[in-house]
């Protein structure tokens, strides 16, 4: 039992890097542009003027120390840092040509197309079920028949339909930590958001819930874009096709990940993937 | 083996002993306090056996005959002071309080004697003591029945013979016919009478109304007028059924025969219910103690609260109870949510916390005479004025009752809801309001579908000790709406069923009431005892129900592990 699944979602490394070959940020069509961002915490400014892009149906990795700004950028994209009281932002995050940060835009709207997972699993204190439809219902979607086919789809989409399909009405917060992840994943795939935002989603997991996860994203890149934030170096050279390297609040690096790793053309990237610092 | 003192102190066994004596020691407290009530409260349920005796004191003889309810030993010269002959040699003397019953006769409940002074002490198998609806017990020898005024059997004799006892069944079935018929007419009297007279006063309302509206419409007085001879003439007929009632009611009287040889006569209207006490096995006692106890805590109060039960002090106390948390819980969360997730924290909300905590430190008096002169002279007033100004000059929300002493406790207890909530509140990880926030959900949708519920345990908790501080608070009750003795209950079958604007009665004005302002203190007593018992276990039981409440809360929304 344990040998097939580990089978089944160990990763083929080889056709990812055959992916990666052909890869070239000229190419791709971008769900997101960040042009001069900077984001200030009261008198500190945490990001000095950022500019990049988030390319459709890829996976962008963020590298980076800690406290360099990269989860910081990331809630950037959905707007989860105008809950930090004294968070102040210039600049602008295009998504499809329009400003996230203008007047005009509805934040719960925003957030619905730009889905985000948390470092630590944080399933509601209800049934698996009621977990996943909970986005739909915030929606105003109550039909049992709609509720159903998307809960299904995202449970499958996230790998966990066949552990939970028989208990879709128990407590969430009995599963384990690797499943309430996925868990979560599925919940945010639920609503079908454009853009996938995970901050370092398999920190707080074992190896195989990790490599789980791992396999997850590499399948949930065919429908939607997502950017992850990673301590792991290695996890960002598996699964994502760009890698941008932050340092102190500044984008030193953003490139295919494969050459990031192999040849980076910063010292200071150079220094860090090999571990002199960090 | 031996253990320097130095090192035992490192040891830390003295501080564990210090805390285990300081939760002994409130044990103990707790369970003294319990028990003692318990004792004092529930014997007094207890059938006691009759003691008959001759008693000379100074010169004077005299037969008596009751309960022997305390004893107490009191120095003889503190006797001979009062002018007793106290027979040399004595330092202290046994003096006994006892039951003697018999108010009509003899003037009052209860005698001291000395112990010493009573001679031919014995227990007489064929007195009887009999409860009665007015002064007292009567404790004696049953003589005789009337009926219609006509001697239909008597007895005469000290001996229990079987003639004795067919007289005994033949009295307790004419008890058990008197009190049918006592139920019956009280059924008329409160229920269909009191029904008629609630309706008359509504049809006197709505024509005052009529006119102060200056409507001329005649058909509308009319209407009135029809009802009102319609309600007459049903009151007529029942008035006439109830006046046979009464004749069949005051049919039978009783001759009996005191201690002291005096012959009187009592009508069965007036008797509750009569036994032998010197006659009865175990199991008859136990037999009527619980029917004691059950009709204390279901039946209302006789003889300015000494007798009977306090079962509308109960029902007005669990009432109020109720109505205060029905207020109080949706105002304190309201005003812990604004202050928590709305408001921008700084000085102000600090100063307005500040506030809130004082608040609850503020004496409970001080809410009673908040409560009278906004609630019931201000609002109620006002209220009066525009809604019900055809009741004037007799006001109708603008005198103590019912609702504003549940709004005056609510106002005394929302400090504790208010910081138990918000308690909860900050309690909720913020990862999981992020979560919300995320999937695209407002601030709204997420404080209503995740974060109220994760908190509704934190908010039972408020409740329950909301409930515990005022199902506890008498002074301010007394100044908003408790009183001695209410009519009727503010809950029954006329429309609109919850009678917000009458007084009621609370158990722990009525332990007030019963223990200071009774003209009977002696009977009053253990009445106060136990009606502290009984109060106890309401508030026990309403802390319970709320706890199981909050339980099952918890056990749903049970915190996660972050």
């Amino acid at each position: 039992m344990m040998n097939t699944e580990a089978k089944t979602h160990s990763i083929d490394i080889a056709s990812m890097q055959r992916d990666n070959r052909t890869l070239d940020l000229a190419n791709e069509e971008h769900t997101l542009k960040v042009n001069n961002l900077k984001l200030y915490y009261g008198d500190n400014e945490a990001l000095h003027g950022i500019d990049m892009v988030i390319p459709k149906n890829r996976v962008t990795a963020f590298i980076g120390p800690s406290g360099c700004g990269k989860s910081t950028l990331l809630r950037c994209f959905n707007r989860m840092n105008d809950l930090v009281d004294g968070c102040r932002i210039e600049g602008e995050i295009l998504l499809d040509e329009k400003n996230i940060y203008d007047r005009a835009v509805e934040v719960a709207e925003l957030r619905r197309r730009v889905g985000m997972v948390f470092q630590k699993p944080n399933p509601f204190p209800k049934t698996i079920y009621e977990n996943v439809a909970y986005g739909l219902r915030i929606q105003g979607i109550n039909k049992k028949r709609v509720l159903d086919e998307t809960v299904e789809w995202a449970l499958k989409s996230a790998a966990l339909w066949d552990e939970v399909k028989d208990r879709l009405h128990e407590s969430a917060l009995g599963m384990s930590g690797g499943q309430q992840q996925r868990l979560v994943i599925a919940r945010t795939i639920a609503v079908k958001p454009e853009v996938l935002l995970l901050d370092e989603p398999a920190s707080a997991l074992d190896p195989i819930s990790t490599l789980k996860i791992e396999e997850l994203i590499h399948e949930l890149k065919n429908d939607f874009t997502i950017a992850i934030v990673t301590h792991n170096m290695q996890q960002a050279a598996r699964v994502s096709d760009y890698t941008a390297f932050m340092y102190m609040g500044d984008l030193i690096e953003f490139g295919v990940t494969d050459t990031l790793f192999t040849n980076p053309s910063q010292k200071q990237t150079e220094d860090y993937i090999t571990g002199r610092y960090g | 083996m031996r253990v320097s003192f130095t090192e035992w102190t490192k040891s830390g066994s003295p501080w564990v002993w210090l805390n285990a004596g300081a939760v002994a020691i409130c044990m103990i407290m707790v369970i003294g306090l319990l028990s003692l009530i318990a004792v004092r409260g529930l014997g007094h349920f207890w059938p006691a056996d009759l003691v008959q005796a001759r008693y000379t004191e100074n010169g004077n003889t005299m037969v008596m005959a009751g309960e022997i309810v305390e004893q107490e030993m009191v120095p003889a010269a503190q006797l001979r002071d009062a002018g007793v002959n106290v027979p040399a040699g004595m330092d202290f003397m046994q003096r006994d309080l006892v039951k003697v019953g018999n108010r009509d006769v003899g003037g009052s409940d209860f005698i001291w004697v000395l112990d010493e002074f009573m001679s031919e002490r014995n227990q007489p198998d064929m007195m009887f003591a009999a409860e009665r609806r007015e002064w007292g017990n009567f404790y004696g020898y049953l003589r005789g029945l009337k009926e219609n005024g006509k001697l239909v059997a008597s007895y005469k004799g000290y001996q229990k013979t079987d003639e004795y006892m067919a007289l005994w069944n033949n009295f307790q079935t004419r008890i058990e016919r008197t009190l049918d018929i006592q139920e019956q007419i009280s059924d008329i009297e409160k229920g269909t009478i009191g029904s008629i007279n609630y309706k008359l006063e509504r049809l006197r309302l709505k024509q005052r109304s009529l006119e102060l509206k200056g409507v001329t419409d005649q058909s509308r007085y009319a209407e009135i007028d029809d009802r009102r001879v319609e309600l007459n003439a049903e009151y007529q007929a029942l008035q006439q059924t109830l006046l046979d009632l009464y004749e069949g009611f005051n049919r039978d009287t009783l001759v009996a025969e005191t201690a002291a040889g005096q012959i009187i006569e009592i009508s069965l209207g007036k008797v509750v219910r009569a036994f032998l006490p010197n006659n009865m096995s175990l199991g008859d006692k136990v037999g009527h103690y619980i029917a004691k106890i059950w009709e204390f805590m279901s039946d209302e109060p006789r003889e300015a609260n000494t007798e009977g039960g306090i079962f509308p002090a109960i029902f007005g106390t669990v009432m109020m109870v109720m109505l205060m948390s029905v207020m109080v819980t949706p105002f304190g969360v309201v005003a812990a949510v604004y202050l928590r997730e709305y408001a921008k924290q700084g000085f102000v909300t600090r100063l307005i916390r500040i506030a809130v905590n004082n608040l609850a430190g503020v004496p409970s008096i001080v809410y009673g005479v908040f409560g009278l002169g906004f609630f019931v002279y201000f609002l109620g007033g006002n209220i009066d004025d525009l809604f019900f100004p055809e009741a004037k000059p007799a006001p109708t929300f603008g005198t103590p009752g019912l609702m504003w002493a549940s709004l005056t406790l609510a106002l005394l207890t929302v400090p504790v809801v208010i910081v138990a909530t918000e308690e909860g509140l900050s309690r909720i990880p913020r990862s999981v309001r992020e979560g919300s926030l995320a999937l695209g959900a407002t601030k709204f949708e997420t404080l209503w579908k995740v974060v109220l519920p994760m908190a509704s345990p934190a908010m039972m908790t408020g409740v329950i000790l909301a409930i515990a501080r005022a199902a506890g608070e008498v002074a301010p009750l007394m100044l908003v709406g408790v009183v001695k003795l209410a009519p009727s209950l503010p809950l029954d079958l006329n429309y609109p069923f919850l009678h917000l604007d009458q007084k009621f009665m609370h158990l722990g004005f009525h332990i007030y009431d019963v223990g200071f302002q009774s003209p009977n203190v002696e009977a009053a007593r253990p009445l106060v005892y136990a009606t502290a018992l009984l109060l106890v276990a309401v508030i026990a039981l309403l802390n319970l129900s709320a706890i199981a409440i909050r339980n099952h809360l918890r056990e749903k929304y049970k915190a996660l592990e972050m």
